[in-house]
């Protein structure tokens, strides 16, 4: 009478050895290729880019809570998306809130981001975000401090090369330390939250 | 007796699945329903932007999008986006496979349709269309409306609201 449940029970018995002997995860190939690691754990630190009102310091924003994100305007999904969820956290703020606050968007992308091009893709999203630029070495040497990694990749897509980013915003405290990474798709009330935490550090 | 009985109604359900999948197996296109598309609003002065819906199957056999066409854009190639270790990869895809009876999500994030080099400025409440190709060559024509990426937060967050709404 059971002679079936005992046969499925042998195919599954079966199946699971396969599985588990000759299983191998998809992760283990890509350790072929060379690795796009964090850079390092971010330590923080000033530096100077250009925006399209001119160079900027980070120490010239010292008072201030300063949002930082490394990206390009190329990127049609995922830069937009860390935008638009700051930039709402930005619009929950009041005027003195916002007041006490800058973000920065530093494009890894220096070749086809123009200044003027970032000028309109940030107030797109927030009309207080600036977009900086700068020679390769220096935004190199920004995206360094804080562990943002990027690199370019030719994919043999038409629209050309992307570039392959990460994507955590930095919370920096009014004293210019670094205070919190946040996470890729953080949502904005978190935001919102790391923000009033960073001023009361200041 | 409840076991036996278990294990005939078990091997009937898999020889209906089996005499019935060909039977049903029409052209893809008929098979593959888009739901929800849209197109993200590209910001002022850029050309690339993507477009997002969700693909279910209803055919017994899985099937493939191997390409999407508009008249809106330049070039149109199918993407998808990887998140390793932090770094996010954004890279074409030859095809996107949608299996029998599920469903392939193309969300921002993920999989997507990439439109590259925009003829004209998409405005929200735009209808952007957009044909789809699958694997046995049959076509399905879809319009996908223009939606600000604020909208298109608003619209996830009421989601999400209504979801966890029905929980309680």
């Amino acid at each position: 009478m059971k002679k079936p449940l005992i046969a499925m029970i042998v195919i599954f018995t079966l199946l699971l050895v396969w599985a588990i002997v000759f299983w191998q995860p998809t992760a283990g190939k890509s350790g072929a290729h060379l690795p796009l690691g964090l850079a390092e754990a971010p330590k923080g630190g000033d530096f100077t880019l250009h925006s399209a009102n001119g160079p900027l310091s980070l120490h010239d924003l010292k008072g201030k809570v300063v949002l930082l994100y490394f990206g390009y305007t190329f990127c049609p999904d995922i830069c937009p998306t860390s935008l638009a969820f700051n930039s709402q956290a930005l619009a929950t703020l009041d005027k003195t809130e916002l007041d006490k606050v800058q973000m920065l968007f530093v494009s890894v992308d220096p070749e086809r981001d123009t200044l003027d091009k970032l000028k309109a893709y940030t107030a797109y999203f927030h009309p207080s975000i600036l977009g900086l630029s700068g020679t390769p070495e220096e935004i190199a040497k920004a995206a360094k401090l804080y562990g943002a990694s990027y690199a370019r990749q030719e994919t043999g897509s038409a629209g050309g090369y992307v570039v392959d980013h990460s994507a955590y915003t930095y919370v920096i405290a009014p004293d210019g330390s670094l205070f919190k990474s946040l996470d890729h798709g953080t949502p904005p009330p978190q935001v919102v939250e790391a923000i009033r935490a960073a001023m009361k550090k200041g | 007796m409840t076991t036996k009985f278990h294990s005939i109604r078990i091997i009937a359900c898999v020889l209906g699945t089996l005499i019935a999948a060909p039977v049903l197996a029409g052209p893809a296109a008929e098979s593959v329903s888009a739901n929800d598309p849209y197109v993200r609003m590209a910001p002022p002065g850029m050309t690339v932007t993507g477009s997002f819906m969700v693909l279910k199957n209803a055919d017994n056999k899985d099937h493939k999008l191997v390409k999407a066409e508009s008249p809106v854009a330049k070039v149109v190639e199918l993407h998808t986006h990887t998140n390793e270790g932090g770094v996010m990869k954004m890279r074409p895809v030859k095809d996107i496979e949608i299996k029998a009876q599920g469903e392939a999500v193309l969300k921002p994030g993920g999989l997507h349709v990439m439109l590259i080099g925009l003829k004209q400025e998409l405005k929200e409440g735009n209808n952007v269309p957009i044909t789809l190709t699958f694997e046995d060559g049959s076509r399905k024509k879809i319009e996908a409306p223009v939606r600000q990426i604020q909208t298109e937060m608003k619209m996830n967050m009421e989601m999400k609201h209504d979801h966890e709404g029905m929980k309680h």
